[in-house]
């Protein structure tokens, strides 16, 4: 099992690293963006992607917690809110510097902007329940509820939002225009930064699942 | 059914009676938003604003004052349960969801008086044209049961942690926020006579507090619990 572990680990550096130079190295510049713009989508789609996926695991370990009620849940659903608040930073700080080059400001409340600080805003408070709360039975109740309610936003925010509003952000993947989508060398290194940084995401989960569960265990141990 | 809505209502009743014996969050919800509107009407007026801007600005200026009157008022449905330790009582005497169903009742009865109160005078003291009328009293009152469902669930988990105040405004303000956005642009489209975003507005806010109504009902057992 450590074999095959530490082999991935390997596996993840070379394929992440393959990625980046694809990246920058082997897809020719889109045309219709100034400069190199462009080439962010590689690392700002995968970053949007693994918090959505994150923010979505820590729901089901939510539901799971409130049914078995097992700490082990609980300890999943902040480890993965946490990663996608990470990954949600990181999409957010990738758009602005895309939005920067191509639209000239850095901020500018775009729908797509002020769903991700919504979203963002929700996960903080998450984080600021689970603060409030001294017992950890009730804290992992509460912070389970939380954040199912919490994730019952997120479609509004993804889907709707972006709809009602008119936006700048590119639409590539629900775009009706068979002009406006990616060609094939674009797509392919994007879906394989896309497989890259999801590896990424569940090495992080692991690690950090184990590193709470030890720490779980020294306090039953402790008291 | 017809039981259960009888205890609903009992439990609302209840709530409604002791809140009008002290008017403790009647008096936070009506005297924060009088004071805010006084700040913004103050510092505002009738003329200060260009005639293209008027309705998206007056829109969000109303939205923000019902929203953060309701922060001020609405965390007292579990939180004084808890204060006066009548929350164990409350438990044996009653389900968890007619326990829910009745604090959403008292929250959306004490919004909507709110709302009948501050809308109006916040038309007249800013000179707020609505094209609309009643489409503008719909865009309210889903406002109101948006904002209900959303500050009963949340105000049923803060009862639970400590430094109440404080988490409260934190823990609903980003739930409530989408619905901001819609509820802003409808006001904006009864006050310009735009009847399809009113209409995309509306829906999306009242699918919003749909999907709010049905996930806080499964899930207010389960903190209610202990």
């Amino acid at each position: 099992m450590t074999r095959i572990g530490t082999a991935l680990k390997w596996l993840l550096l070379v394929w992440m690293a393959v990625v980046i130079w694809a990246a920058f190295m082997w897809v020719p510049s889109a045309s219709g963006f100034k400069g190199e713009s462009s080439r962010i989508v590689f690392f700002h789609v995968p970053t949007a992607w693994v918090a959505t996926l994150a923010f979505l695991v820590s729901c089901v370990a939510s539901v799971m917690y409130l049914k078995r009620r097992s700490p082990q849940d609980d300890n999943r659903a902040a480890v993965s809110a946490g990663l996608g608040l990470v990954f949600a930073v990181l999409a957010t700080v990738t758009g602005a510097i895309f939005a920067k080059i191509m639209w000239g400001a850095y901020w500018n409340w775009d729908p797509r902007q002020t769903s991700i600080t919504i979203l963002l805003l929700i996960y903080a408070a998450y984080f600021a329940l689970r603060g409030a709360v001294p017992d950890p039975e009730k804290r992992a109740t509460l912070a389970a509820v939380y954040s199912i309610l919490a994730f019952v936003t997120v479609p509004f925010l993804m889907f709707v939002v972006p709809r009602i509003y008119w936006s700048l952000h590119p639409d590539v993947i629900t775009n009706p225009d068979p002009d406006n989508r990616l060609d094939s060398a674009h797509l392919r290194v994007l879906l394989a930064s896309l497989a890259g940084f999801t590896g990424l995401y569940v090495w992080l989960y692991t690690l950090g699942s184990r590193i709470e569960a030890i720490r779980h265990r020294r306090r039953q141990e402790v008291l | 059914m017809s039981r259960w809505l009888a205890e609903v209502l009992a439990v609302a009743g209840k709530d409604l009676r002791t809140e009008f014996r002290t008017r403790v969050a009647l008096n936070a919800l009506a005297l924060f938003a009088l004071t805010t509107l006084a700040a913004v009407s103050y510092t505002i007026g009738p003329y200060r604003l260009s005639a293209e801007d008027r309705p998206f600005l007056l829109s969000v200026l109303l939205w923000i004052v019902i929203f953060f009157a309701a922060l001020a008022g609405l965390d007292r449905s579990f939180v004084k349960e808890e204060e006066s330790h009548t929350a164990g009582l409350l438990r044996l005497a009653a389900a968890p969801t007619v326990v829910w169903a009745g604090k959403l009742v008292y929250n959306l009865v004490l919004i909507l008086v709110l709302m009948a109160i501050l809308a109006p005078l916040f038309c007249v003291l800013m000179g707020f044209e609505i094209v609309m009328p009643w489409r503008f009293v719909a865009v309210l009152a889903a406002g109101g049961f948006g904002l209900a469902v959303t500050t009963t669930i949340v105000a049923a988990i803060i009862a639970q942690a400590m430094t109440r105040g404080a988490l409260f405004s934190v823990l609903s303000l980003p739930l409530l926020l989408p619905l901001l956005i819609f509820l802003i642009q409808g006001t904006t489209a009864v006050s310009t006579g735009d009847l399809a975003t009113w209409s995309a507005s509306l829906r999306a806010v009242l699918s919003m507090a749909g999907v709010m109504t049905v996930v806080s009902a499964l899930l207010f057992p389960v903190v209610w619990r202990d």
